[in-house]
């Protein structure tokens, strides 16, 4: 037996059942789902009749549970079933919930709640404010112990194979924090501005805004971030590890290069890059053209690399991979993309004026592009190369630019939808379902003419996207039909040929071996290839894919070289510690309603023959990004933008926590756990949740509690001090309308104190309570509830049949008057208080998985001789404490507690008794 | 009032975005909530939300008492965003 008692819940009942029960010597297991113990009486202001402060009499008690040597407790934990074991008692399983904070480091400090971008309503404090993400549950909670609220990994984050905290970023955004959006990015990638334009982010395919109006613009966000550090900062201005002494190439200085060198270098490696082009970039540079992705945002990426000491050799083409190794390097990442073209197979190939499309591409971005004014230009092939070339071909002044496709439709082409429309809407024009079948050349030696056959066979998607991730490079085919025929000869300047980019195997062959058609045979986790010092990352490991695969490769291919470089394992461990993705029908089923938002999207100029290379897309002005980032849903709760870790004095924040879930045996259960309040705005009539102004009596108990949400007691319509309040009292019990026709007990005590407390907070205020009878039925409430008349309250018999609002949020209150001749009278107050009845709290009935938890016909734990045996249930060895049997206020909480607790001592001694006489 | 209120959840989301547009329209002078929800163009109860948010935050304090119509003004601390 690993416990004799199990409590279940820590309010009152829970807490001095414990407390009892711990010392009369017994080992007591109190798990509690909050972050503290206390339940709702610490959330109270003071308690009647006494008057005496709520978290005066509940401290002492939360100190003594958590500090008793003989008490276990596991606070923000759940159990998930219990059932009998074989010796009579239970076998229960556990479950401490990850709070993402070391709680043995937390030191309750307040720092990770104050720099939290994510506000979500308090639980605390009735939902009256804000708190943060990242919580401590109130100021004296215990243990004062921070938690992250996270409900999954956003979306948005799940989706990106850079590993690019997109949550985060927008957050900080929406904040005004945007160095420390663009710092978060940077924690990924040197390539912010690349990314902010050339990323075809399926971030946004899964944002979950896109199931309302439309998706935030997350990678224009990025954009602007990475423009405004541009123009603001100099330098990327991070940290980077002391020198480890080891020095790494890096072969190739794509994207996935330039990410590979940038991780390695923060880490303190000494990283030296080979090119083999005369400027770095590979792709970014040399294949996306300057209108799509300006080159000053490439050198300003690229400069954040040589900010922190990274060589960047260029004409430097290696040939020999163990040769560049034996010159002094510990380790080299082979990042060389794929660039071999598939040749045209047709005659006249090698005339004049026919031009693959990357030297195409290359030259143009280098400047040294032809000049096609008054020139027809026929590209042949659909994919990515294909449209840049045709629209470079455009700009260079060609009066046509044609493309030759096989496919047979927009949606077939090898490329991503967006490319697609973007060219079309240029003017360039497409033939579709066509093969070439020669180039007819002139006696010069030029060509002048490509001779067409029509297509067949089914086209399918090429090389370009046949590995990419689902939803990330997503093919045109929502794009309209254009008109195609397949032409038997269109006359050409020009000939670009586009048909498809492989790896080149020649420099890795003999080394690491050729896996997947001419890639790179490496570990797909590892990256590592069987030279154990070399590692492979981007294209040259899975084929021509994207800018953001490659980042995110290069990002795990350096992680995966720090691990060898330090004799690390490179298995046992994940790169990016994500949680299951949160759904999107979850985020949607958090709100009652979302406001449509006019979606954020960026303007891209597209128009007919353009002749100039300049950006065609604007950026989003300061307003538009925060704006955007406004629609955020904050999917997974916490957008793990790591403020609170880089703020966190004792370094206690730690995102790789996972649910503990363990197996304890205990003798006996104690159910405690409560009740739950009624819901007001289910007596619609009161206009809960309408008017701003009514607020329940647990709201206006955290008004009068000295840790309040707002300064002093105010309304929530306007900030306003009341003058005349109104109190409804049964609002939920004795109302058979709503199911319940028991008397919550408690409600006109509360009331009555709250009557008290307010006018000794606002001595100017008028207190008016709507009742139907004045319960007051316990040891000086009499005197209680007569001391409140004598202080001013007015107390009128009858029920209120309605509320309406006035123009300045006043309330009109229609009401019954017994007392005055039962006439219907209307009054106006400036707040009205409905004094909610309680509501059985059902979330431990399928807890026991052998024989159901008994409830009585209201759904409370039923005590089936409750007068004789108060707190047994139904199962032997099950007791309960508190609410969670019926209502009743804290005097009777504890006096009940005291029932259970002698119940569950009689059990234990018993079952004790038993077994010894089960050894004589 | 007569305006319907939006979810809670949606509308303290949003304080993040208000730090802004709220702390510029204290900069010159303390204001009350429906002071500060006339110049931010934002209905009164939202503004409550943010208001409260920003107090407990660190971002306003209350300043001196309640006015004659029983509302406080809000200044600020000078905590930035
Ligand atoms: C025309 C075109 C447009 C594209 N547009 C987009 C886009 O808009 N968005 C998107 O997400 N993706 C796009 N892509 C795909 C994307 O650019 C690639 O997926 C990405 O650049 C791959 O990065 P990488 O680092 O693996 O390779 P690369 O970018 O190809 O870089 C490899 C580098 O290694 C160098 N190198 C090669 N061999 C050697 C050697 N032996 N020694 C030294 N250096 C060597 C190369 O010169 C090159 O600089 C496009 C691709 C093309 C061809
Ligand atoms: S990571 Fe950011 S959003 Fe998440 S709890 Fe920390 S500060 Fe809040
Ligand atoms: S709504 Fe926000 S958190 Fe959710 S997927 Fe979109 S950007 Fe990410």
């Amino acid at each position: 037996m690993d416990y004799d008692v199990l409590v279940l819940g820590s309010g009152i009942g829970g807490m001095e059942s414990s407390i009892k029960l711990a010392d009369m010597g017994y080992q007591v297991l109190l798990v509690e789902k909050e972050a503290s113990v206390g339940g709702r009486m610490i959330l109270l202001s003071k308690v009647f009749p006494t008057l005496d402060c709520a978290s005066c009499i509940s401290g002492p008690k939360m100190s003594t549970t958590i500090n008793h040597p003989n008490i276990k407790t596991l606070a923000y934990s759940e159990i998930d079933h219990i059932s009998r074991n074989t010796h009579g008692g239970f076998q229960v399983t556990v479950r401490e919930k990850a709070k993402f904070v070391d709680w043995a480091a937390c030191t309750g400090c307040d720092v990770c709640q104050k720099e939290c971008t994510v506000a979500v309503p308090d639980q605390f404090n009735a939902e009256l404010a804000p708190r943060r993400a990242a919580y401590i549950a109130f100021p004296q909670a215990v243990p004062k112990k921070a938690i992250l609220d996270r409900s999954g990994t956003s979306p948005c984050i799940a989706a990106c194979p850079a590993g690019i905290k997109a949550h985060g970023y927008v957050s900080l955004t929406r904040t005004g924090k945007y160095e420390e959006a663009f710092q978060l990015n940077l924690d990924a990638t040197p390539l912010v501005g690349t990314l902010g334009r050339a990323c075809y982010a399926p971030c946004e395919n899964g944002c979950t805004r896109s199931q309302v109006e439309g998706t935030l613009p997350i990678r224009m966000i990025k954009r602007y971030v990475a423009d405004e550090h541009y123009a603001t900062h100099e330098g990327p201005g991070v940290e980077v590890s002391p020198p480890t002494g080891k020095s790494v190439a890096v072969v190739g200085s794509g994207p996935a290069g330039l990410t590979a060198a940038w991780q390695l270098a923060r880490q303190g490696h000494r990283v030296t890059i080979h090119e083999a082009q005369a400027s770095p970039g590979g792709y970014a540079r040399h294949g996306i053209p300057s209108f799509r992705l300006p080159k000053d945002v490439v050198e300003a990426d690229i400069a954040n690399l040589t900010a922190i000491g990274v060589e960047i050799i260029c004409n430097s083409p290696v040939a020999d991979l163990q040769a560049l190794k034996d010159s002094g390097y510990d380790a080299v990442v082979i990042a060389t993309g794929a660039h071999r073209e598939a040749a045209l197979d047709a005659a006249g190939v090698d005339a004049a004026g026919v031009v693959s499309g990357l030297s195409y591409l290359k030259d143009s971005a280098a400047e040294v592009g032809p000049d096609l004014t008054g020139k027809r230009v026929v590209v042949v092939g659909g994919d990515v190369v294909a449209m840049n070339a045709a629209r470079t071909a455009l700009r260079q002044g060609a009066t046509s630019a044609t493309v030759v496709a096989e496919a047979g439709k927009p949606g077939a082409l090898p490329c991503n939808e967006i490319e697609y429309t973007e060219a079309a809407a240029e003017g360039v024009e497409f033939v579709f379902s066509t093969s070439v079948a020669e180039l007819r050349t002139a006696a010069s030696g030029e060509v002048t003419a490509v001779r067409c056959v029509p297509f067949s066979a089914p086209s399918t998607s090429a090389d370009a996207s046949e590995d990419a991730e689902a939803g990330e490079t997503v093919q045109a085919a929502a794009a309209p039909a254009t008109a195609s025929t397949a032409a038997s000869e269109l006359v050409a300047d020009l000939v670009i040929t586009c048909l498809g980019l492989d790896v080149d195997e020649s420099l890795f062959v003999e080394l690491a071996g050729v896996g997947n058609k001419s890639r790179i045979l490496a570990n797909r986790r590892s990256l590592q290839t069987k030279a154990k010092w070399l590692f492979a990352a981007g294209d040259v490991a899975s084929g021509l894919s994207t800018i953001t695969r490659a980042v995110g490769s290069g990002r795990r291919a350096a992680h995966m070289v720090d691990r060898f470089l330090k004799g690390e394992s490179l298995d046992g461990f994940e790169l990016d510690s994500k949680l299951s993705t949160t759904k999107h029908r979850d985020v949607l089923a958090r709100h009652s309603s979302i406001t449509h938002r006019d979606p954020v999207t960026g303007q891209v100029r597209l128009n007919q023959q353009p002749r100039d290379f300049a950006e065609i897309e604007a950026g989003l002005t300061e307003e538009e990004a925060r704006s955007g980032a406004g629609s955020c849903l904050d999917c997974g709760i916490c957008s793990e933008c790591q403020e609170c870790a880089k703020q966190c004095p004792a370094f206690a924040i730690d995102m790789t926590q996972r649910d503990k879930v363990s197996e304890v045996e205990v003798g006996a259960v104690v159910v405690s756990t409560g009740h739950k309040l009624f819901a007001a705005d289910l007596k619609p009539e009161y206009g809960f949740g309408k008017f701003p102004n009514v607020i329940t009596a647990m709201q206006m108990d955290r008004l009068l509690a000295p840790t309040r949400p707002f300064n002093t007691v105010l309304r929530p319509g306007d900030g306003k001090v009341p003058d005349r309040i109104a109190y409804i009292s049964c609002t939920g019990s004795r109302d058979k309308t709503v199911g319940n026709p028991l008397c919550s007990k408690f409600c006109c005590m509360y009331s009555i104190k709250q009557n008290q407390l307010i006018m000794g907070a606002l001595p100017l205020a008028d207190v008016t309570m709507h009742y139907m009878d004045m319960r007051a039925a316990g040891k000086r409430y009499e005197e209680f509830y007569t001391q409140a008349r004598d202080m001013g309250a007015q107390y009128i018999k009858g029920r209120v049949a309605k509320i309406t609002e006035e123009e300045n949020g006043d309330l009109l209150v229609r009401y019954e008057d017994i007392e005055n001749g039962g006439g219907i009278v209307e009054a106006s107050y400036d707040l009205v208080v409905l004094a909610v009845g309680i509501q059985p709290n059902r979330d431990v009935e399928n807890l026991f998985t052998d024989a159901p938890l008994g409830l009585d016909e209201y759904y409370y734990v039923a005590e089936p001789s409750a007068e004789l045996s108060p707190g047994q249930t139904n199962i032997p060895g099950v007791f309960v404490a508190g609410t969670a049997a019926g209502a009743k206020d804290i005097v009777d909480t504890i006096l009940h507690a005291g029932a259970a607790v002698a119940q569950v001592a009689a059990h234990l001694e018993h079952q004790h008794f038993a077994e010894q006489e089960a050894l004589v | 009032m007569n305006q319907t209120l939006r979810d809670p959840r949606e509308v303290m989301r949003e304080e993040m975005l208000m730090h802004a547009p709220i702390l510029a329209a204290v900069a010159e002078e303390p204001l009350t909530i429906p002071q500060i929800a006339e110049r931010i163009g934002h209905p009164a109860p939202e503004v409550v939300y943010w208001v409260m948010g920003m107090r407990r935050y660190g971002f306003l304090s209350e300043s001196g008492d309640a006015d004659d119509d029983g509302f406080f003004a809000y200044a600020a601390t000078g905590r930035q965003v």
